[in-house]
């Protein structure tokens, strides 16, 4: 058993600005991560030799001054452990994937800070070998300092598809295009709004001159309405707002469609103890600044709750990068009005886990009865998987919130709960966890 | 006791006991209303372990009932309703302590004496039959004949069969008294319900609507499940139950049970991945699962099946069952009333049960006699605890 006063768990910008804040403030703070490395997705480091993301100065900034702060505060940081949650006992239950053991963590505050996950919507063929997402792409090229190889089609939503299409052109393969399902260019009073937040503007600027520079096709208003096998390698079909359709043959697709809390599964236990607050892109998917905010706030609010006060709500920095992902969601915002998932061929795969289709979710919603999130995993095996539904909760529930529109919408955590362990673990490490207490017996 | 069938019945409860009594009672041609205070299998039945088992019985009625219960599924599974949801496979008891191959011996006797087919499995045997288990299984205790179904697959699939809506979120305020002895319906927050006939079947919620908090009692149990690991699976021919489960479900002690248990049940599924349970516990929320009971399941589990070690744990979950201070189920008529019924407090065993309950409970309302007897559980035992009326 591990004992800490706060444990932090998750060394991205929340995790890091929770603990400086909370070490600062004199409490002893322990942070887990599940990498050897600290900074999360949006600062994920290279490995040795390999050259520095390609990324505005003000991000470089940024980063330089958290692992500054941090290193001062003499934090420990254990590595390779993952989070699997809070137990009813309040212990906090973390596998170290080094040891392959299980290490309770018995914590007065636990500031869970574990990120956000890409979203990605279901077409035609988004399941097969080739695809992944855009985020995935990018972290690959963060690690090792090279661009995915071949005829690459960024697709998807948002600015994330800018970012990385300008890393890939500057590590010398440029996407073959990028599609978007917005476009931002058809709304300039929108786009104004973005004056109020420089920072931000001048981060998008920063990649989209790469991208007209290099003359990288940014197909607004058109959507990948399926992915076929080709004679070598993956056939997208494109279908622009007029209705025009077009056929791309490339070897590998990035898919995109924003980013939601990584809060899948996460409980709170039952009584009073320890304290729980959750910080950053978990708590609120509004992207690394306000995470940093998001953190402080987290720490902050373990310092009043340990004190029995209540917690800090919404401080006016993240009110402002609220604000600004408000734009930047409008600006973004799908250009055709069908429908994102109901008009989908029957045979779509909706989870990959188990492989269940659209069609089997449209057989299961059509009863005179509405079933409950809760029915349709147990009856459909929707977020039934590995994956615990982090793939397919959302848009399982999207799908049968369009298919009924009579009945309450359902939310993804009506589909997963809440219940450890949040990631599988295999059960050897779990039996190591109890080998402790039994000697107590 | 009603001369004719019901044309109406208002059930109250869509786990596995109300489901299967709306499924018999269509049969007979009444129609249904059916409530639930939350969703279709949202407590116990869509957290049990899904046992269809006679295996850890004594001679007595329960054992009669769940042998009745085991055989219904089978005809069920033989005539289509339940043929892709119901496993047929035996179950292997497992001893590995003195204490608990006495025990065992003793069980299986009392098995074979009441007719169910046993075969002891020395080490020899064990090692080409369950080729999965440790050298720490002393004596096994083959039991055939048994199965598995998953509750909320079965309620599924007596609700689409009888073409039954459920009437969701729908929680019974009381039942609504009528002329003389006779219940008219209930009542709920969006009105009365009339009917013909009331039954509730409400698990738990069962003890405020009946005034039956001195009587049922929740337990809790944690169960988990893994991830698909075929080959393994493949290779177990069928369930395992620890030998010290028989002493934590103090079936062989009267009833007596302590504030936590612990038993060992490991159960291949047709998905491929293993249901492991369980706990059984007179306190605690059905909302969490916590390390130390997981890590203590896990830990005899690896004991008796070492290559789970490697398998990974994909899930937790809880639910409470229904439990009878006496450790009988309460099922017949409601004192006070000819016509409403009451059927929960199976504890572990409602989805053995359940089915075989529910076409019993649909004979009775129906003024046919019931395929077992429900003597032994009939709700009058506890006319002096303040049933009803």
């Amino acid at each position: 058993m591990i004992e800490a006063q706060v444990l932090v768990i998750g060394a991205g910008p929340a995790g890091l600005a929770a603990a400086i804040e909370a070490s600062r403030a004199g409490l002893a703070v322990t942070v887990v991560e599940q990498r050897e490395t600290i900074g999360g997705a949006i600062y994920r480091q290279a490995v040795l030799g390999a050259p520095a993301t390609y990324q505005p100065p003000a991000v470089r900034a940024r980063w330089r001054r958290l692992v500054h702060d941090f290193a001062g505060c003499g934090i420990t940081v254990r590595h390779g452990s993952v989070f699997l949650g809070i137990d009813g006992d309040g212990l906090a239950i973390v596998e170290n994937r080094g040891t392959g053991h299980v290490e309770p963590v018995a914590a007065k505050a636990v500031i869970i800070a574990v990120g956000a996950i890409e979203k990605v919507l279901p077409r035609p063929g988004w399941n097969k070998a080739g695809v992944s997402t855009v985020g995935g792409l990018q972290i690959m090229m963060k690690e090792t300092g090279r661009a995915p190889e071949g005829r690459i089609l960024l697709a998807g939503s948002g600015p994330l598809l800018i970012a990385v299409a300008a890393q890939m052109a500057r590590l010398g393969n440029a996407p073959v295009a990028v599609v978007e399902a917005g476009d931002p260019f058809r709304h300039p009073l929108t786009g104004g709004g973005l004056l109020a937040y420089p920072t931000l503007l001048a981060e998008a600027l920063f990649y989209l001159k790469d991208v007209w520079l290099r003359g990288i096709p940014w197909l607004r208003a058109t959507t990948v309405a399926g992915i076929e096998a080709g004679a070598d390698g993956l056939v997208a079909t494109l279908h622009d707002y007029t209705g025009t359709e077009r056929r791309v043959a490339v070897d590998r697709i990035g898919l995109h469609d924003g980013i939601r809390p990584n809060d899948f599964g996460l409980s709170t236990p039952p009584g009073t103890s320890p304290v729980v607050v959750t910080a950053g892109d978990c708590r609120e998917a509004l992207g690394a600044v306000a995470a940093e905010a998001d953190g402080r706030r987290a720490a902050l609010s373990v310092i009043r709750l340990l004190q029995q006060r209540e917690e800090v709500g919404t401080t006016a920095a993240l009110r402002r990068e609220r604000n600004a992902q408000g734009l930047l969601s409008e600006l973004f915002a799908p250009v055709s009005a069908r429908p994102l998932l109901s008009g989908l061929t029957d045979d779509t795969v909706l989870c990959r886990c188990e492989n269940r289709t659209v069609g089997d979710l449209k057989a299961l919603c059509g009863k005179e009865d509405p079933l409950s999130g809760r029915e349709v995993k147990h009856n459909g095996r929707f977020a039934m998987g590995a994956c615990q539904g982090r793939f397919c909760a959302e848009n399982t529930a999207r799908l049968m919130a369009e298919l009924r529109q009579d009945a309450p919408a359902p939310s993804a955590v009506d589909l997963t709960g809440r219940r450890w362990p949040i990631r599988p673990v295999p059960i050897g490490a779990l039996v190591c966890a109890s080998d402790d207490t039994s000697k107590q017996e | 006791m009603p001369v004719s069938t019901p044309a109406t019945a208002v059930i109250v409860g869509s786990g596995i006991v109300g489901a299967a009594t709306a499924y018999f009672l269509t049969q007979h041609g009444v129609k249904v209303t059916l409530l639930d205070a939350v969703a279709p299998a949202a407590e116990a039945t869509g957290a049990a372990d899904g046992a269809v088992s006679v295996a850890s019985k004594r001679p007595g009625p329960m054992m009669t009932a769940a042998l009745s219960g085991v055989a219904l599924y089978r005809e069920l599974a033989a005539t289509g309703l339940f043929s892709d949801i119901f496993k047929s496979r035996s179950t292997f008891i497992v001893a590995a302590s003195n204490e608990e191959c006495e025990v065992l011996h003793a069980h299986a006797a009392a098995l074979a004496g009441a007719g169910v087919r046993v075969e002891l499995l020395a080490a020899a045997d064990v090692r080409q039959r369950f080729s999965a288990l440790s050298t720490q299984a002393r004596l096994v205790v083959e039991v055939h004949d048994e199965g598995h179904a998953i509750g909320y697959q079965i309620v599924h699939r007596f609700l689409t069969a009888a073409g039954v809506t459920v009437r969701r979120a729908s929680p019974v305020r009381s039942i609504l008294t009528g002329d003389g002895r006779c219940a008219a319906g209930v009542v709920t927050q969006d009105g009365e319900i009339r009917a013909d006939i009331v039954i509730v079947a409400a698990g738990n919620g069962s003890a405020e609507l009946l005034r039956l908090e001195n009587v049922l009692t929740p337990r809790k149990g944690q169960l988990l499940v893994t991830e698909r690991a075929p080959a393994l699976n493949a290779s177990m021919p069928g369930s395992i139950m620890s030998g010290r489960y028989l002493l934590s479900k103090g079936s062989q002690k009267g009833g007596v049970t302590v504030p936590r248990g612990l038993g060992l049940v490991i159960d291949p599924l047709r998905t491929g991945q293993f249901l492991i349970g369980g706990t059984r516990e007179d306190h605690g929320s059905r909302q969490t699962n916590d390390l130390d009971a997981v890590g203590r399941i896990l830990r005899h589990a690896v004991a008796l099946v070492p290559k789970l070690a490697s398998v990974r744990l994909l899930r937790s979950f809880a639910g409470l069952r229904t439990a009878v201070v006496d450790g009988l189920p309460l099922v017949g008529r409601i004192p006070g009333y000819e016509n409403a019924f009451v059927a929960t407090g199976f504890e572990g065993d409602g989805i053995c049960l359940g089915p075989v309950v529910g076409r019993a409970l649909a004979s009775l309302a129906c003024g046919a006699e019931p395929a077992i007897d429900l003597r032994p559980f009939a709700p009058s035992r506890f006319a002096d605890h303040g049933v009803v009326a």
